[in-house]
């Protein structure tokens, strides 16, 4: 699909020319249709409906260009989604015998197929375009502004939207300082978990001494539930390679790494494209745009360990070695990889640059609150109605981001919390929703903002439970390395074991306060420093339910196994047997047209009647 | 030049022999065999002039690397923190007690190789299963369980197809 | 040269010497077992906490790789300090309860047993400090041994677990293990050196004159090749065992001495003269 540029462009006013040239071709009510193939659109067979529509292009003599292949939208949970131009017709739960409709009725026909229009659930207004959906509506796009547009594998496409505009700016009318002093008014803070600002980072390595520098994008993206970073590397990567090769030459660097994770494949894919199609257009390598700056990047994909998040371990990891961190007594943009000065950002920051570039950082900062600017990335997933990525300015509140955009709680179920910043975050409870959404006000709730998680819990969901879910992953992703972070952490684990167990003793509570305060102090990297904050914030909120666990084994979510009890509704039984014949304890007594009942004794509280209960008469109490 | 020696010859030259290219050399070993042969490991050490002890710690430290031939199918569980909290953990308990493997490891009969991972960022159909590259969505353990006692079947029509 | 303050005491080090260079320069004794001055500091262990006072806010480091860069001033008696280093060091009493060295630095540091179960088990009696696996890899160049698996399974490891071609039995890792996990294990029947518990073993060398065990032979080899002098009598000494080597020294001194004696050139009789 890629058009490969026959011949570098050889200066920014090229660039300018073709994005002319490129804009005619693409003007008037040209027809296209934008087919999702981000993960979660293409895990429900996008691809396939791809390949129909250039099938059924093909029948009506129509150019397959006009069928392209784009990054996610976002909104995951009514995939596979399908544009189509002009209109921006937006369809959804697209399945393959819709193509031949939508191809005969919209694209052909210039009619809306009403049935595949996003309805909302509560005025029952059919939308036609994504601007018309709450989910869209509350957002504000910067980074994400071109995903779902345009088609990431070419780089017409990222040319024809102003792409490469800043990087050719920055390289004739800007000094690398004047660079850094647009990010430093900006306010941009790193979007990987610490928040640091990166314009600091950037003068910091900028002065620091010694040659080569380097420039890494942190793209190994571990929190789960988390996927905003692969969605910009998957949907406009080249936005990527402009911000990397925008801070190359604030810093003075000419050799950048990507270190993406290894469970992204088709990030990786893309932007191992994107890196050949710049090279080939004199975007990267040597002169890019005659302008002299040299800048090349290459790709190294992750073995699969979450410390490899760490900078440090990062860094280890490009060295060809274990990613175990080091002290950062001397900070990495002084001594990083290599040994060398390195600035590390992490995707989504650097897909920012681009744009505070060319709109100029006052215009950037006037996104915000005081100290958190711009807009932030959330993924937004677990017992949510809407889930999917969505970018809102700092400083939304959490009610708005769960409520407006994500259509809070399905199943009527009441709100319990949500869990921000990764695995070292935080659960920040109901009474806090109408926080503002920023750095240092998440931080204050004993959470943080993280790279961008955001997962909405619910009544069933145990916090104990939780706590142990993400030590369990923090202590298995543990590099090991240094004693309180691997031994503490597994001391914790076996306390929350017993807790959720039903074994919990007095004053485990105080055991699991005093190992956190120690691994916050001793720990050798972040992941151990951050470790316990899952813990800490759930006995912060909901102390009650810890103790529910230990003092009366009672798991007052009812998610703990032998913690509470199944029992079957006399009322709501059928007597039809399928619970008595799929129990594997024979603990279920009954006879035809006779309720069952289950015999606490022998129950083994598996949860297989619970599955198998076609009237939902078998109860947790 | 052995078939093996040409392959290590291959990787080692697509990265210029840098060592700190280690880590794509092994992925790029292991996407040709599916595992790390030990003594393909060695002879990568010995062309990088490497000790072997570095590679081996490499192999054991990142999940990815696998030093034992895979199972005939690949299935993958998402136990990210939206799908256990929509029941992987009881899904992955169930395939760990019904076909004896452990997470990260094969099952007796080779059928196939289980592997538990931390998110594969497709929240929205959590939760995820996915088999020989194919996503199952909102999987229940009845259902996992059903796509995978279907995947013996198709084994042995493989085998009758390559015998045809 | 900038100044430590270190719990009032204030002495001058280089710049980039660390907190526990101070200290020791003061005579403050900081507990440490991954720390050798023959290695870079791996800061595993994290006993030798200290708090680092900054004005306005203070920081937990370790002492042991925190280069001292400008005037600093250091607590390591603080309450905080003392609490990281108890800590520390009874989950290190959780993971080898039987250690007697441990047991002994515990006892030092007045940190009597641990409220801690064992809960990790990758490796007995070790406390995965990485003393052994620094020195074969910095000193001795050989990675005969290095850390595998992560998290909970990390443990010190030949490669695959196997006997190593790389280890020359030169017992280093064993010297330099502060808990005295690692031990040498003399085969007299077979003439061989075992580095236990990681079962490689090495050929001994035996001395040409008494037939004594010197060194295992690649042992030998390594320091003649690293000694670079190719001088057959040195190579003929590096066969002999330190006993044999001395009286053959002595006996060539005795040897030369005569010599000088029937020549008048001995210094006590020249005097006599």
């Amino acid at each position: 699909m890629t058009v490969v540029a026959a011949k570098p462009i050889s200066s920014p006013a090229a660039l300018q020319r073709k994005r002319e040239q490129l804009g005619k071709q693409r003007s008037g009510p040209a027809k296209r249709v934008r087919v999702c193939i981000g993960t979660g659109c293409a895990a429900k067979g996008s691809r396939r409906l791809y390949e129909l529509f250039v099938e059924a292009m093909k029948e009506s003599d129509m150019a397959v260009e006009a069928v392209i292949c784009v990054g996610c939208h976002g909104f995951c949970q009514r995939g596979p989604i399908v544009v189509v131009e002009p209109g921006e017709i937006f369809y959804q739960q697209v399945e393959e015998p819709d193509v031949a409709e939508i191809f005969r009725e919209t694209v052909l026909g210039g009619r809306v197929v009403e049935r595949l229009l996003y309805e909302d659930p509560v005025t029952d207004k059919r939308a036609k375009t994504a601007a018309e959906i709450p989910f869209y509506r509350a957002q504000q796009r910067i980074v994400l502004a071109h995903n779902g547009v345009i088609d990431p594998t070419s780089i017409d496409d990222y040319i024809a939207v102003g792409g490469y505009g800043a990087l050719a700016k920055a390289l004739t009318a800007m000094t690398p300082e004047q660079v850094l002093a647009q990010v430093e008014r900006s306010g941009l803070r790193g979007r990987g978990g610490g928040g640091f600002p990166t314009a600091r980072k950037w003068r910091s390595c900028r002065n620091a001494p010694g040659q080569p520098k380097y420039v890494i994008c942190n793209g190994d993206e571990g929190d789960p539930g988390a996927f905003m970073d692969r969605s910009i590397m998957e949907g406009n990567p080249h936005a990527i390679l402009e911000g990397m090769a925008l801070g190359a030459y604030a810093i003075g660097s000419s050799q950048g790494y990507i270190y993406v994770r290894n469970e992204y494949p088709l990030a990786v894919k893309h932007l191992r494209g994107a890196i050949e199609d710049a090279r080939a257009a004199g975007l990267l390598g040597q002169d890019i745009l005659g302008t002299g700056f040299s800048f090349d990047i290459r790709i190294n994909r992750g073995g699969g360990a979450f410390v490899c998040g760490e900078s440090t371990a990062l860094m280890a990891s490009l060295e060809g070695r274990p990613g175990e961190p080091r002290a950062k007594y001397v900070h990495t943009v002084e001594s990083g990889l290599r040994e060398k000065p390195t600035n590390l950002n992490n995707v989504e920051t650097w897909a920012n640059v681009p744009a505070i570039i060319n709109r100029g950082g006052e215009w950037f900062a006037s996104i915000g609150t005081e100290k958190s600017k711009g807009t932030k990335v959330f993924s937004l997933v677990g017992k949510v109605e809407n889930t999917g990525l969505v970018e809102v300015p700092m400083g939304i509140t959490l009610r708005r981001i769960i409520e407006e955009i994500g259509g809070g709680v399905p199943d009527g179920k009441a709100f319990k919390a949500v869990q921000t910043g990764g695995p070292s975050g935080g659960c920040i409870p109901a009474e806090h929703l109408d926080t503002a959404v920023d750095f240092d006000e998440l931080t204050e709730l004993g959470s943080m903002m993280g790279s961008g998680g955001m997962i909405v819990m619910d009544e069933d969901t145990c916090m104990v439970n939780v706590a142990r879910y993400f030590l369990n992953f923090l202590n298995a992703e543990s590099c090991g390395k240094c004693t309180p972070c691997r031994e503490g952490l597994a001391q914790m684990l076996a306390i929350l074991d017993r807790i959720t167990h039903g074994e919990g003793r007095q004053g485990d509570i105080d055991r699991l306060e005093q190992l956190a305060d120690l691994l916050e102090g001793t720990a050798l990297c972040a992941l151990g420093k951050t470790a316990a904050n899952p813990v800490l914030s759930t006995i912060r909120y909901f102390r009650d339910e810890y103790d529910a666990h230990i003092l009366q084994q009672r798991c007052p979510a009812k998610e703990c196994r032998g913690l509470f009890r199944y029992e079957i509704d006399p009322e709501a039984c059928k007597a039809c047997g399928l619970c008595l014949k799929h129990c594997p304890v024979e603990a279920i007594s009954g006879e035809k047209k006779v309720p069952h009942v289950i015999d606490q004794q022998k129950c083994t509280h598996c949860g297989t009647c619970l599955d198998k209960c076609p009237f939902g008469a078998v109860l947790k109490v | 030049m052995t078939v093996q020696e040409k392959l290590i010859e291959t990787i080692v030259s697509r990265y210029d022999g840098e060592v700190g290219m280690l880590i794509p050399m092994m992925q790029d070993l292991q996407a040709e065999s599916g595992y790390l042969p030990v003594d393909q490991l060695r002879r990568l050490a010995a062309r990088l002039d490497t000790p072997v002890s570095r590679l081996y710690a490499v192999a054991t430290f990142y999940a990815s690397f696998r030093l034992a031939p895979k199972g005939q199918h690949e299935v993958t569980l998402c136990v990210g923190t939206v799908c256990y909290l929509k029941g992987a953990g009881r899904i992955s308990e169930r395939i760990q007690e019904e076909f004896q493997v452990e997470a990260g490891g094969t099952t007796p009969d080779g059928l196939f190789t289980f592997q538990a991972v931390n998110c594969v960022g497709a929240c929205a159909l959590a939760p995820v299963m996915i088999v020989d590259g194919q996503y199952h969505d909102k999987v229940t353990p009845d259902s996992a369980m059903e796509v995978l006692r279907g995947l013996p079947l198709e084994q042995r029509q493989e085998q009758q197809e390559t015998k045809t | 040269m900038p100044t430590v303050t270190i719990d009032g005491i204030r002495v001058e080090v280089e710049t980039g010497a660390t907190v526990l260079d101070a200290a020791r320069k003061a005579g403050i004794w900081i507990p440490t077992l991954c720390y050798h001055p023959a290695v870079s500091p791996p800061a595993t262990c994290r006993l030798c906490m200290v708090e680092l006072d900054r004005g306005d806010w203070k920081q937990l480091v370790t002492s042991c790789n925190y280069p001292v860069r400008c005037d600093i001033e250091v607590s390591v008696s603080s309450d905080r300090a003392v609490a990281a280093r108890r800590g520390v060091m009874q989950l290190l009493l959780a993971l080898a309860p039987e250690n007697e060295q441990l047991k002994a630095l515990a006892e030092r540091m007045g940190v009597e047993g641990t409220p801690y179960p064992t809960v990790t088990t990758s490796q007995r009696d070790c406390i995965l400090c990485g003393l052994c696996t620094a020195v074969c890899d910095e000193v001795l160049g050989r990675s005969a041994i290095a850390f595998s698996g992560r998290g909970p399974d990390r443990a010190v490891t030949t490669p695959f677990r196997q006997p190593a071609e790389d280890c020359i039995g030169c017992g280093a890792c064993a010297v330099v293990c502060p808990v005295g996990t690692i031990r040498i294990r003399m085969h007299e029947q077979e003439g061989e050196i075992e580095i236990s518990p990681f079962k490689t073993r090495a050929k001994m060398l035996t001395c040409e004159q008494c037939g004594a065990r010197v060194t295992s032979v690649p042992v030998a080899e390594y320091a003649l090749n690293r000694a670079q002098i190719d001088w057959q009598e040195f190579r003929q000494l590096a066969r002999l065992c330190p006993r044999c080597r001395r009286k053959r020294t002595a006996a060539r001194l005795t040897e030369g001495r005569t010599l000088a004696a029937q020549a008048g050139y001995v210094a006590g009789t020249k005097k006599a003269e």
